[in-house]
């Protein structure tokens, strides 16, 4: 399973993770990120481990990064220009820094046909760090808010702005609708959302130098949440560049340029949200000929006991989002349900989605799958004050091009230990229950991963 | 054209996102008040607090984990930050405090809520405990701080931290790290673990840093905390009162 090196050196980065352990104090992490600094509070006010929200880290989000049931930007945003100080900027500045120190990779046959040569590769190796983020958040004055998101993916090149966005909280009464403007996270609010993972995304790796609109081999399979994923072989951008199916897609892209609004008109238990997106988001591509739309609804329930539920369903519909060989657009939508169960120490949850390509082309009709299913069942449990374990299912019943189409099953296992509420040392294995079904291809080729790293919020 | 109906949906939603402040003064506890209070309740205090102000909201357990303090239980469980003996209910002038001002650390400030909602909804605080139906709690007298401290006053706060045994849980320099804390015996009146204040960090101080907020702590403790009140000890002398807080302030101008 491992070799004998990556057992010595995964044993290397446990041994050197304890020791950076017990020479840090571990101590309760006193307002730390921006928002904990601007309100003088604790990180555990709105997360259940960051960055997992809580019921009220929830709401804070929902109201425009105001306290939940206030208008309050006015009044902890509000002063001259010349009275600004470091400790007014550090309130709006933050960043994370997330990485693995040592990672391994294990294949069940090493440079198999169609894969690049020396990517392939049983292999631990170290590397560090993995993502940088930079961000602004907060209020401009009451009622609205803002956020800006730069990334820096060490491994690629330069940083991008992720997200950029504007936000009119409270419009027409309290709580009646939210509107934001911008290139935001479409799935920042249903039981499940996109971007807030224990688990670091693991994008998959494409062979180089594929022509456009030709089969494009894998060399290695993504690790992302399948509920999430495009699912589908076979599709392309409008470049003509294979979708991977194991990126983060549509409703779940986690960043997209649009409008949508939210609220809670009717109380707490009831949570709407529309939207209308270019679609063109850079990890799927589009050819952008309409626009996108789509609903959420969640039921909430959370009152008492330390307990908190919530269901979601959403529908997305795509708009020439996509193409396939031939060149020909498709609409590709999306239909999901996620659902989510807090109660102490134990955070339960799950998405599951269908993907529909709702008309094929005749160009490769009786070749093409249309629809595509994905299943993600996770859960995070505290097993003492600081030490989070967390558990991830991932089902992928693959659409798409026939001769391509190749399903996965992954179970993820991570424990991460928070030395600081906004610092955490983990480690983390990912394994393929479907390593035993035979082929070459790289759903089955990758047999289990190993991360070692950090996580810093600050 | 189309820049300017871009600025002109731009007012617009400004405009509608811009609500009145309100300024008012406590209104009277009754029905209607309390209803009113609810209402803010729901929206601001109850995923902490709980629906029935047990303190056990669905986002009250993570606020410490496994250590205290988790939020109030406004039932039946005892008030720190009061300014009237160990023991009594709070005025509705201390719960107001804690609401407008927050608690460094742990619960955010709520003067992002008009002052009338925030004495709303202290009226329907109240009406989960039963005990404050007709009780006139009394404060204990606050007196102004004297003049300037001298460095004879302030020495003789440090032999009153030390008489007192202050630094058993608040450590030799205030750090917060007495033995007693490092032991790991200070717990709250649920049985959870509590760190003393950082007397080095002003703005980590629970009940205010000011010399008066200071003073009352000492006076009044910090109910269901292993923070006692002094009224009966120290109280007799308040100069010593005093030295002792200009002692304690003493210690967050002197950190290297």
């Amino acid at each position: 399973m491992f070799t004998r090196v990556s057992i010595f050196v995964i044993a290397l980065s446990i041994f050197c993770g304890t020791v950076l352990t017990s020479l840090l104090s571990p101590e309760e992490a006193q307002a730390i990120p921006a928002f904990a600094r601007k309100y003088n509070t604790n990180c555990m006010d709105c997360h259940t481990a960051p960055p997992m929200l809580n019921a009220f880290g929830q709401r804070f989000l929902e109201n425009g990064y105001q306290l939940p049931g206030t208008e309050d930007g006015g009044s902890t945003g509000k002063k001259k220009l010349g009275d600004l100080n470091l400790d007014d900027v550090n309130q709006y500045l933050g960043f994370r820094l997330v990485g693995s120190a040592v990672r391994s990779w294990n294949f069940k046959q090493q440079n198999p046909p169609g894969a690049d040569a020396g990517v392939v590769e049983n292999k631990t190796e170290f590397t560090f760090p993995g993502i940088f983020l930079l961000y602004a958040s907060g209020t401009a004055a009451k009622n609205i808010g803002f956020f800006v998101d730069v990334g820096h993916f060490v491994s690629g090149a330069g940083a991008q702005v992720d997200r950029g966005f504007v936000t009119f909280n409270n419009l027409g009464s309290h709580n009646l609708a939210h509107l934001r403007v911008g290139r935001f996270d479409p799935n920042a609010f249903s039981s499940y959302g996109t971007v807030r993972q224990q688990f670091a995304d693991i994008g998959g790796s494409q062979k180089r130098g594929c022509a456009a609109f030709t089969p494009c081999a894998f060399n290695r399979v993504g690790l992302t949440p399948s509920a999430f994923a495009t699912k589908f072989y076979g599709l392309y951008d409008r470049s003509g560049n294979a979708l991977s199916p194991f990126a983060s897609s549509l409703f779940n892209s986690g960043a997209e340029t649009g409008v949508d609004v939210h609220g809670r008109p009717f109380g707490d238990w009831f949570l709407y949200q529309v939207g209308v997106l270019n679609g063109a988001s850079e990890n799927v591509g589009d050819s952008n000929k309409g626009k996108d739309v789509y609903g959420m609804i969640r039921l909430d329930y959370a009152q008492s006991d330390y307990f908190s539920a919530s269901i979601s369903g959403f529908v997305y519909q795509g708009n020439s989002n996509a193409k396939v060989q031939t060149h020909e657009d498709v609409n590709w939508n999306r239909y999901g349900l996620s659902a989510r169960a807090t109660y102490m120490m134990v955070d339960v949850f799950a998405a599951y989605s269908v993907d529909r390509i709702n008309k094929i082309p005749t160009g490769v009709a009786g070749l093409f799958d249309s629809t595509a299913t994905g299943l993600t069942i996770g859960a995070d449990t505290y097993v003492t004050s600081q030490t989070l374990v967390s558990l991830r299912y991932d089902n992928l019943d693959a659409g798409g091009m026939l001769n391509q189409r190749m399903s996965t099953s992954f179970i993820d296992v991570q424990v991460k230990h928070f030395l600081r509420a906004n610092v955490a040392i983990f480690a983390r294995g990912d394994f393929n229950l479907r390593q035993s079904e035979g082929g070459d291809t790289a759903a089955r080729n990758l047999r289990n991963t190993f991360f070692s790293g950090i996580d810093v919020i600050f | 054209m189309r820049i300017r109906t871009i600025v002109a949906i731009g007012a617009g939603l400004a405009l509608l996102s811009v609500a009145s402040f309100a300024q008012a003064v406590k209104p009277e506890d009754n029905q209607a008040t309390r209803a009113k209070g609810k209402q803010v309740y729901e929206r601001a205090c109850l995923l902490c607090h709980g629906v029935n102000g047990k303190g056990d909201g669905p986002a009250g357990w993570f606020l410490g984990r496994y250590e205290g303090p988790r939020p109030r239980n406004f039932i039946g469980g005892s008030y720190k930050f009061r300014s009237t003996p160990s023991g009594e209910l709070p005025l509705d002038q201390d719960l107001f405090r804690t609401v407008t001002q927050g608690i460094p650390g742990n619960m955010p400030s709520y003067g992002g809520l008009s002052e009338e909602e925030r004495w709303q909804v202290i009226a329907y605080i109240k009406s989960f405990n039963h005990s404050f139906k007709g009780a006139k709690p009394t404060a204990l007298p606050l007196p102004n701080p004297p003049g300037p401290p001298s460095d004879a006053g302030i020495e003789n706060g440090r032999k009153t931290y030390i008489k007192y045994g202050c630094q058993k849980c608040h450590g030799d320099n205030g750090y917060g790290d007495g033995k007693e804390a490092l032991d790991g015996n200070l717990k709250d009146t649920y049985g959870l673990m509590v760190s003393p204040g950082d007397l080095t960090e002003r703005a980590s101080l629970k009940n205010g840093s000011s010399a008066q907020a200071l003073y009352r702590s000492i006076m009044t403790g910090l109910d269901g905390t292993p923070m006692p009140s002094y009224a009966d000890t120290i109280g007799g002398n308040d100069k010593d009162v005093w030295d002792l807080v200009y002692y304690i302030l003493s210690l967050s101008q002197e950190r290297p």
